[in-house]
């Protein structure tokens, strides 16, 4: 499965037509952590494990019910920008969804993300959490970066859930 | 001391100052006190303004001014489409966003510091506040019910109801009939990808202004100094005579340059409103999203005929990506010199065409090298192709039927324009005879036999130049007048200064413009020097684009120099006391006839003009003449160009390996400068079949947003070109001559995907849209030996049962 | 195309930049060449306070002879590699990929260096100095230490380098005797990174058999790997054209996620994975003698 992917269409496969506009930042993944589901959507819905598990947070301040006003310094290798933006969390049906949005700008543009994560029980005490959702990223990081996009926000998920993953065990 | 003619190969002159740095661009320029502007561009496609927080911006280090949309919104005007259809929709445009922002990078605010470094950093600090809005970037979805609408409100509120700018057709004959009669039709869906024109100098512009005076002066990188003067009046309310426009060096266009440009008002303006030279230099990132973008066609198209090989009609419905706004010229490019072009060099009696003119949340689209020609050649010599498949026929067979026939002067066809001269077939045979066609056969038989993917591809093209005839020109829409004027003035020591209305940034007009002097005064090329791009040199002028400044300008140049010479030939006979039709003028000097020792030179004559001391009765002093040259008709350039490529079958690769050109651009001034010309612009042509394109996200975004993504075509990706010329005059101009600045970019990108279809034809392959990357090539592979496989499997179980 | 304000700072020895690096902990970044940080900052995508730049740092430029192998100084351009004449007697393929690298102006100007601690997944000097099986020497102010190739990629644009260590040098032991190499590379039309490009190096004993095989493949996914599946599908074998094809499309088992972007997807990334290898193994077949 590739976490994120630039969709790419083809009309026909004798006459290979293509067009602008067809691409969209997918963000897709999945991640096995070693607890009940219980305990894996308590983690995820904890803001201190939040705060300390998404990569780059500085600050997560509640700020009405589900959403949260996050300063994050995120990057990657030399690539790092500061972005202020917020975090929500809709749709909730514990212990098996949730939908998450993160908005964030900074003066190199902004980054968005619309997920629903699912949360199955996939062994004796073994969630295997699934993101799907559509990201959009705007400014200069759009513009020079899009080779780059695709691994480097699956990178950031994997230390988000390796991150959660550790919180579990312990 | 070079005397030359005309059809002489010589150097450029401009370029030893160009290439070793002598040159002076707009970034050159540097004018005490000079402060720097920096615009903040929209990350968003589309989005409503909410705020614009520059408290933080304008405390920062040597921030002079910030100024919004909002701030300016009476003095920037809104920025007009130069060329307007019937019906067409002109939303406003606003050199600085006011409410909404409708593609990345569009302008929000301006910041002028004392230093571009510190004008950079300060925009950076202006805080934007939006709300973002759904946005939409295919033309064909843009104008389907429930998409996101760039401009609300209806028509008369300056709304494009359903994003749709303008609706435009062009009929010839009866197509349904055709098609209804027509032994075979045949259909395609094909994309014209979207281009960056890439200009090798970004934009920039200074402006200066003298507030005593009231005169504005501006350096600015454009095609069209004269134009920008006039349509920066009509914008702003600045009057026309207080503001001069200079188009020092300018390092390229491809069209890009060709218009009146938010950064033009904007700097203009802010020069105006702080009284100190203001300077805007374009970065390239910049460039990518702020110049105009080219082509981005979507089209549905038919072509019908009779199996013995004979085309009857074609038809296309076209979805045309404008952009945002309405360019200068948007609306001319996908309509009137796409849709008048689409009989090609064929005798086709039927012809439908619509186009649908849609905004979409994308960098505005224009003029890009060929400017609609490249895209109705496209699907012409494309659906030739297909044509040709569909009945069993060689293409060029197919070609060659239905030529028109040679003729010299005017041949009406069928989109209602009349071709000035052509002789196609001449073409295509010396393209033939250089390429060996037979002997190519056999070697493609050969190649595939060993599993080489080998493919050929002809483009026998024609297209539209010397832009021109006003009267035709605006019944068709132009906002000016498409003329040009000279003036030639002799200085008293017999050299000559020449001014020009065109406006060159590479096409080297010093040259061919000295050259058209030299031949015609007998004075050698260094005695002449030539000015253009300077409203304040020059009364008025077009600009250059659309291959037309020798056509044009050099014939209006050329009219100049006859007046000239005919004066100097009555100073000659008075003073020599012999009537004036006893009097030759030849390699600069006039002779009486039959008798060799008794004459005098041009500079003698200059100088006598001069003195003004023995001057014929009623003759006036000096020497100098003013026409004025607007042609009867257009120029209709042709040729025949043929690419063979090779594909590397395990991964689509494909490389271009011989390339045959054959162009007709009537008379030649300078061969050399013509070469040069076709070379890159068949560069360019190949670039948009093999690698070119803007890519964009779903959401707007700019995905090929540098060099890093958008692949330039570079000299490794070529074979050396062969090419060649046939002459046939045009006879609308006294030059004969009939543009030659676009014919490779038109001709090329045809050639090329008919040889990579011809390359994978015998796998069943029948169309590839542009540009034929490796993996798309290599998708096609794939596909059709899996239903190569599955048709096997099928014929197999077939038998079993 | 600005960058944001630095200071910038000249060292003339290594303990001196290690020094300047520790001081300014996480407000520097090393630049020799610049061909990676500087873009990066002039489209702000990177604002370090301060820049150290080693490329004047005598001890950091040039390749030497030693025992067992050569020793290239971090700060050593492509173009200086690609002329050593050393470098083109032992190791023809590290001449063959610095030819290949983006440009003749980034040559002139990038550095080995600069290209390992970079990390691009599509660079090609990690997938070739993987191959070639180096080992790095980094040091800090307080040691210097020697760290393998092998754990030196980490992850996307990520290396094991420490943030207050300067990268030296890269050593790379000679090769066997009878040892062929290649780089293969489908480069991307616009940045000539690699869109994939396989390094290959295959030692054949008297006989003609495969003794040893490194592959490493780059461009495919987040980082250069090895093809340890098909390097092991090779070694014992005297090899045919249809073993080495039946090897080399093992060759993207171990990238995991493949790339994909605009210019290519993951399914063809993959596919020119396997192609890539092929044709760089058996060009390197081709030369061990």
């Amino acid at each position: 499965m590739h976490p994120i992917a630039w969709e790419r269409k083809w009309s026909d496969r004798r006459a290979a037509t293509h067009r602008a506009g067809e691409k969209k930042l997918k963000i897709e993944g999945s991640y096995e952590i070693k607890a009940a589901r219980e305990r894996v959507w308590d983690l995820l819905n904890d803001v201190d494990v939040l705060r300390d598990c998404i990569p780059g947070c500085e600050s997560l301040t509640p700020a009405g019910p589900d959403t949260f006003e996050a300063e994050l310094s995120v990057g990657i290798g030399m690539i790092r920008g500061s972005y202020s933006g917020r975090v929500r969390i809709s749709d909730r049906k514990k212990p098996g969804s949730y939908r998450l949005e993160i908005e964030g700008e900074g003066p190199g543009g902004f980054i968005k993300g619309d997920a629903t994560i699912t949360l199955q029980a996939t062994g004796e005490s073994v969630t295997t959490v699934t993101v799907d959702g559509d990201g959009e990223v705007g400014g200069m990081l759009a513009r020079v970066g899009q080779r780059l996009i695709g691994q480097a926000s699956k990178s950031l998920m994997k230390q988000f859930f390796d991150c959660a993953g550790k919180k579990a065990r312990g | 001391m070079t005397m030359v003619g005309i059809n002489e190969s010589v150097k450029r002159r401009e370029d030893p100052r160009l290439i070793s740095g002598q040159g002076k661009y707009v970034d050159d320029i540097r004018l005490p006190g000079m402060l720097h502007l920096s615009l903040v561009r929209s990350p968003h496609a589309h989005a409503r303004i909410k705020r614009v927080d520059v408290s933080r911006a304008s405390k920062m280090d040597g921030v002079v001014a910030i100024f919004t949309g909002a701030d300016l919104q009476e003095q920037l005007g809104s920025l007009p489409a130069g060329w307007v259809l019937p019906d067409l929709k002109q939303p406003k445009h606003p050199p600085l966003a006011v409410d909404k922002v409708r593609y990345v990078g569009d302008a929000v605010a301006a910041v002028v510091a004392s230093a571009p470094y510190l004008a950079a950093d300060a925009a950076r600090a202006v805080k934007v506040t939006y709300e973002s809005l759904p946005a939409i970037v295919d033309a064909e979805k843009a104008t389907k019910r429930g998409a996101p609408i760039l401009h609300e409100g209806n028509a008369d509120a300056g709304g494009a109801p359903n994003n749709v700018a303008f609706d435009w057709e062009v009929n010839g004959g009866d197509y349904a009939a055709a098609a209804k009669k027509a032994d075979v039709v045949v259909r395609e869906r094909i994309v014209n990808q979207r281009l960056i024109p890439n200009a090798m100098e970004p934009r920039g512009v200074v402006a200066d202004y003298e507030p005593a005076s009231g005169q504005l002066t501006m350096w600015t990188s454009t095609q069209i100094p004269h134009l920008l003067r006039l349509l920066f009046a009509l914008v702003t309310g600045h009057p026309e005579h207080k503001l001069r426009v200079i188009a020092p060096d300018v390092g390229g266009g491809f069209g890009s340059k060709l218009y009146i440009y938010a950064e033009e008002v904007i700097t203009g303006i802010v020069a105006k409103q702080l009284g100190r030279p203001v300077k805007w230099i374009e970065g390239r990132q910049e460039n990518y999203l702020a110049t105009t973008h080219g082509r981005d066609h979507i089209t549905d198209v038919e072509i019908c005929g009779n199996k013995d090989g004979t085309i009857t009609g074609i038809s296309c419905e076209v979805n045309a990506n404008l952009g945002a706004y309405l360019s200068t010229f948007a609306p001319l490019i996908p309509t009137i010199l796409f849709g008048i072009m689409l009989v090609g060099v064929y005798k086709l009696e039927n012809v439908k065409c619509k186009v649908r003119g849609a905004f979409t949340n994308t960098t505005p689209v224009d003029a890009y090298r060929g400017a609609g020609r490249p895209e109705a050649t496209y699907l012409v010599e494309r659906m030739v192709d297909r044509f040709a498949d569909a009945v069993g026929r060689d293409p060029v067979a197919v070609r060659r039927k239905n030529m028109i026939p040679a003729f010299k002067r005017g041949k009406a066809v069928a989109t209602g324009v009349k071709y000035d001269s052509g002789d196609y077939k001449k073409a295509l045979d010396k393209a033939l005879e250089m390429l060996d066609y037979p002997k190519f056969k056999v070697e493609q038989r050969a190649a595939r036999k060993e599993g080489k993917l080998l493919g050929i591809g002809f483009s026998t093209y024609i297209e539209i130049c010397g832009m021109a005839p006003s009267a035709v020109a605006s019944s068709l829409g132009a906002g000016a007048g498409l003329w040009e004027s000279s003036l030639v003035r002799i200085h008293p020591t017999g050299k000559a200064t020449v001014y020009t209305g065109t406006s060159p940034h590479g096409q080297g007009h010093y040259t061919s413009m000295s050259q058209i002097v030299s031949s015609q005064l007998g004075i050698p090329m260094e005695d002449v020097e030539v000015v253009h791009g300077d409203t304040a040199a020059q009364q008025f002028g077009t600009g250059t684009f659309g291959s037309r400044s020798v056509v044009v300008g050099g014939s209006a140049l050329y009219m100049s120099l006859q007046k000239v010479v005919a004066k100097a030939r009555k100073l000659a006979a008075h003073q020599m006391g012999v009537p004036e039709k006893q009097v030759q003028f030849a390699n600069g000097r006039f002779v009486v006839e039959d008798v060799p020792d008794k004459s005098m030179s041009f500079p003698d004559i200059a100088l006598q003009c001069y003195l003004a001391k023995d001057l014929p009765k009623g003759m006036e002093p000096g020497l100098e003449a003013v026409s004025f040259f607007d042609p009867e008709n257009f120029t209709w350039p042709f040729g025949c160009h043929v690419a063979v490529v090779e594909i590397d079958e395990e991964t689509g690769d494909t490389k271009l390996v011989r390339y045959v050109g054959v162009d007709d651009v009537g008379k030649v001034i300078n061969p050399m400068i013509v070469d040069g010309m076709v070379h890159g612009g068949v560069a360019q042509g190949v670039g948009q079949a093999l690698v070119e394109q803007a890519v964009y996200s779903n959401d707007g975004q700019l995905l090929s947003g540098s060099m890093m993504d958008y692949a330039v075509p570079t000299a490794e990706m070529f074979p050396n070109f062969e090419t060649a010329r046939t002459e046939t005059p045009s006879p609308t101009n006294p030059l004969g001559v009939k543009g030659a600045g676009e014919t490779g970019t038109i001709a090329a990108s045809p050639a090329v995907i008919n040889a990579v279809v011809d390359a994978l034809s015998h796998l069943g392959v029948t169309h590839i849209d542009m540009p034929a990357t490796s993996e798309k090539v290599w998708r096609l592979i794939q596909g059709a030996k899996e239903e190569r496989r599955k048709a096997r499997q099928g014929s197999r179980n077939g038998r079993k049962r | 195309m600005v960058t944001a304000q630095f200071e910038y700072l000249a060292p003339a020895t290594v303990a001196e930049a290690a020094r300047l690096l520790s001081r300014y902990k996480g407000e520097a970044k090393i630049v020799a060449g610049g061909q990676s940080l500087i873009p990066l900052m002039k489209l702000r995508l990177a604002e370090p306070k301060y820049l150290i730049d080693v490329s004047n740092i005598k001890e950091l430029s040039g390749i030497k002879e030693e025992r067992g192998g050569l020793a290239i100084g971090a700060a050593t351009t492509y173009d200086a590699i690609g002329a050593s004449a050393v470098v083109r007697k032992y190791f023809p393929l590290l001449a063959e990929a610095a030819g290949q690298v983006a440009d003749l102006q980034v040559r002139n100007k990038g550095t080995i260096g600069g290209s390992l601690a970079h990390a691009d997944p599509a660079g090609d000097f990690p997938a070739v100095i993987l191959a070639l099986g180096a080992e790095l020497e980094a040091s800090s102010s307080r040691a210097t230490r020697k760290i393998s190739i092998e754990r030196f990629n980490v992850d996307l644009l990520t290396t094991s380098l420490r943030p207050s260590e300067v990268l030296k040098t890269v050593r790379i032991p000679f090769l066997a005797a009878r040892t062929g190499t290649a780089y293969y590379k489908f480069e991307n039309k616009a940045s000539h990174y690699a869109v994939v490009g396989v390094a290959a190096i295959v030692t054949v004993n008297a006989s003609g058999v495969c003794t040893a095989a490194r592959v490493a493949v780059t461009g495919a996914g987040p980082k250069a790997v090895r093809a340890k599946r098909t390097e092991r599908i090779l070694v014992g074998k005297a090899l045919t054209a249809s073993q080495i094809s039946t090897a080399a499309k093992r060759a993207g088992a171990e990238i995991g996620d493949f790339n994909g972007d605009i210019h290519a997807s993951p399914e063809y990334r993959a596919h020119l994975t396997v192609v890539a290898a092929e044709r760089a193994i058996t060009r390197a077949l081709g030369r061990a003698k």
